[in-house]
C-alpha cells in the first residue's frame, strides 16, 4: 500500500509541485496551505509523514509541529524551508529532519525514503 | 526669575576672555555636523588665531596604527595674515560653514606650501623612546622644546622643516587611546611660549583627542549598524528569492520530460512566468528601497503630487470598485522634497490604505496645513488596523502584516520623510481603522506675506 504523506506549504505554486512529484515518487499526498487545515487532516486521517513549512500566515510551522507533538509523537516530521536560521531555533530539532528548499527534490525525497521508506 | 542662553548660539561680550572665546569654539566644534577633519581644523584654527591666545602655528599629526603621520599645517605665511585670520573668526555672528570655508581654501590654496611640507611625515611610534615629534605621543606627555637647533631628541628633517628653536608639542589623548598630536609654535612672532600657553594648549588637546574618539567610535557604531542591517536583509531576501526559485526549478525540471502533456507545458510555463514576475516585482522594491538618497529638494505642488498618485493607483481603484475620498484645503503652500521619491511614498501609504480595506471599506485622503509652516497629507483607511503588537515596529524594514508583504513600504516611506526632513505619525485602532499622517515642512513664507 502506498505511504501517505501530509503537505503544509503556503505557496501555492509549490504545493502544486510537491504534490505532483511526490505522487510521481510513489506516494499518496494530501497537501493544504496552513496550519489549521493541517490539524484537521490530521485529525481526521492517519499518515506515514508529514512534511511543513515554517513561515506561514496565521499560524507557523513551529506551532503546528508542537500540536502535532502534543497529539502524536509518532509521525515523522520534515521541516522544509526557504530559511537556514530556523535551524537554531530549538523548537525546530523536534523535527527528523530539516531542509532548505531547493530546486531539486532530491534531497527532500531521499530523507522522505531514509524515514519511511 | 530665571535667565536663559542658549548654549550653541552664544554670543560672547567684549569683555569675555579670549580663552573663554577659544575654548567656546572648541567647545562647540564638536556640535558641527561637518567631517571630522573639518572640526579639528576649526579646533586648529581657534589655536592659531591671533594675538593674545593664539600661537603663530599648529600642526595635526593623525596616529595610524604605529606611525604618527602629518596630516594639516596651519598658519600665516606672515604677522598680517596672522592678524586677518583671527579677524575673520572674531567677526560677529560669523558661523562654522565660514570658517571652514576660509580653512578649506587655505589648505587647497597655492599659497598652503606648509601643508605639502608635512603630508609625507611619518614616524614610527616607540613605546617611550620615539624622536621628537613622536616623542610626545608615545610618553603620552606634553613636550616644550626650547632650544631645538641643540636638542638631539628632535628628528633632523622635522628641525628643519619646522625651522623654530621653540615649539610645544600636545598629544591627543582619550580613554586608553593615543590619537595623534598637535604641535604648536611662535615663529612669526617669536614671542615665549609661558606656562599659561601650555596650560591652554593642555586643555584643547585633551578636549581634540576625546572628540576624535567620539567621532571613530560613532563611526563605529554606524558601520556595526550597516553590518546587522545588511545580514538581516540578506536573510530576508535569500528566502524572497528563494520560494520562486524553487517553483521555477520545479516545473522546469517537469518540462524536461518528454512525456509532459501539452496543456501541463502550458500550466508550468504560466506558473513559471509569473513567478519571473514575482522575482521581477521583488527586485524592483528592494532597488527601490535602497536608492533613497534625497541630496536636493525642490518645490512640490500637492494637489499635482496628489493626482499623479492617484492616477496611478486607479486601476487596483477601480477593479477593486472602490471610491477614495480626496479633499485639498485650498491655497495649500509647496513643500520641500524630493518629487519623485515623495510621490512613490505617498503611493506606498495609499497601496496600503487599499490593501487594508480590500473591497469593503472606505479611503480618505486629506491635505492640509497644521501651525505655522506645516503641511499635512493624511491617508484613513476602515481596514482592520495595525496588531498592537507590531505598532512600534511598523517603519522596521521587513515587518510586514501582510502574508507576502516585503515589509519594506513603509521603512521606505519612514527614509524619505526623514530625509525631506518631515516626519510620520499613526494613529490606528484594531478592527476600526488606520491613518497615516505625512507631515511636510512648508516653504519658509517670505517676509510680509
Amino acid at each position: 500500500m502506498k505511504k501517505k504523506l501530509l503537505v503544509v506549504e503556503d505557496e501555492k505554486n509549490l504545493l502544486v509541485l510537491y504534490k505532483e512529484e511526490l505522487s510521481k515518487a510513489g506516494y499518496k499526498v494530501t497537501a493544504v496551505m496552513d496550519a489549521d487545515a493541517a490539524m484537521e487532516q490530521i485529525k481526521a486521517h492517519s499518515f506515514d509523514l508529514i512534511i511543513t513549512d515554517i513561515r506561514m500566515p496565521k499560524k507557523d510551522g513551529i506551532e503546528l509541529i508542537t500540536q502535532i507533538m502534543a497529539m502524536r509523537k509518532d509521525i515523522p516530521i520534515i521541516i522544509n524551508t526557504a530559511y537556514q536560521s530556523y535551524k537554531h531555533d530549538f523548537m525546530t530539532w523536534a523535527a527528523d529532519a530539516y531542509i532548505v528548499k531547493s530546486a531539486s527534490l532530491e534531497e527532500l525525497k531521499a530523507k522522505i525514503k531514509e524515514l519511511i521508506g | 526669575m530665571i535667565e536663559r542662553y542658549n548654549p550653541l548660539l552664544h554670543e560672547f561680550s567684549g569683555e569675555t576672555s579670549k580663552e573663554i572665546q577659544l575654548f567656546s569654539i572648541i567647545a562647540q566644534s564638536f556640535f558641527q555636523p561637518f567631517s571630522l577633519l573639518d572640526n579639528l581644523l576649526v579646533i586648529m584654527t581657534a589655536l592659531t588665531a591671533g594675538h593674545g591666545v593664539g600661537f603663530n602655528r599648529a600642526m595635526l599629526f593623525l596616529a595610524k596604527a604605529d606611525k604618527l603621520k602629518g596630516e594639516f599645517w596651519l598658519g600665516p605665511a606672515s604677522a598680517e595674515e596672522a592678524e586677518s585670520i583671527w579677524r575673520v573668526l572674531s567677526t560677529p555672528g560669523i558661523g562654522y560653514p565660514e570658517i571652514i570655508e576660509h580653512n578649506r581654501s587655505l589648505l587647497n590654496g597655492e599659497a598652503d606650501t606648509l601643508t605639502k611640507r608635512i603630508k609625507k611625515m611619518s614616524y614610527t611610534l616607540y613605546k617611550g623612546e620615539s624622536l621628537i615629534p613622536a616623542l610626545a605621543l608615545s610618553t603620552n606627555e606634553i613636550v616644550l622644546v626650547r632650544d631645538a637647533r641643540n636638542e638631539p631628541l628632535v628628528e633632523n628633517r622635522f628641525r628643519e622643516t619646522i625651522d623654530t628653536d621653540e615649539f610645544l608639542c600636545i598629544p591627543l589623548l582619550a580613554e586608553k587611546e593615543a590619537l595623534g598630536e598637535i604641535i604648536v609654535d611662535n615663529a612669526i612672532t617669536g614671542k615665549v611660549i609661558r606656562d599659561r600657553d601650555v596650560e591652554l594648549a593642555l586643555i584643547c588637546g585633551l578636549m581634540a583627542g576625546n572628540y576624535i574618539y567620539t567621532a571613530k567610535l560613532q563611526k563605529r557604531v554606524v558601520d556595526m549598524k550597516k553590518v546587522a542591517a545588511m545580514g538581516e536583509m540578506a536573510m530576508f531576501v535569500t528566502h524572497q528569492l528563494r520560494n520562486p526559485l524553487v517553483t521555477i526549478g520545479g516545473f522546469a525540471d517537469q518540462l524536461l520530460d518528454p512525456k509532459i502533456g501539452a496543456r501541463k507545458r502550458k500550466r508550468n510555463l504560466q506558473i513559471i512566468r509569473s513567478e519571473i514576475r514575482r522575482l521581477e516585482r521583488t527586485l524592483m522594491q528592494l532597488t527601490q528601497f535602497l536608492r533613497v538618497d534625497i541630496r536636493e529638494k525642490s518645490t512640490i505642488d500637492i494637489q499635482e503630487m496628489l493626482n499623479l498618485v492617484l492616477e496611478s493607483v486607479r486601476p487596483r481603484i477601480d477593479s477593486l470598485k472602490l471610491t477614495i475620498d480626496v479633499e485639498v484645503e485650498a491655497g495649500l503652500r509647496v513643500v520641500l522634497c524630493d518629487p519623485i521619491h515623495t510621490g512613490e511614498a505617498v503611493r506606498n501609504v495609499v497601496d496600503n490604505a487599499i490593501d487594508a480595506v480590500g473591497n469593503e471599506g472606505k479611503i480618505y485622503i486629506r491635505a492640509f496645513r497644521e501651525k505655522a509652516d506645516w503641511a499635512v497629507i493624511a491617508v484613513q483607511d476602515t481596514g482592520p488596523g495595525i496588531p498592537e503588537s507590531i505598532k512600534d515596529k511598523i517603519f522596521e524594514s521587513f515587518v510586514s502584516t501582510k502574508d507576502k508583504g516585503m515589509g519594506l513600504g513603509l521603512a521606505y516611506v519612514k527614509r524619505v520623510m526623514d530625509a525631506c526632513g518631515g516626519r510620520i505619525e499613526i494613529k490606528s485602532t484594531e478592527g476600526q481603522g488606520t491613518i497615516f499622517k505625512l507631515c511636510f515642512k512648508t516653504q519658509p513664507r517670505e517676509r510680509g506675506s
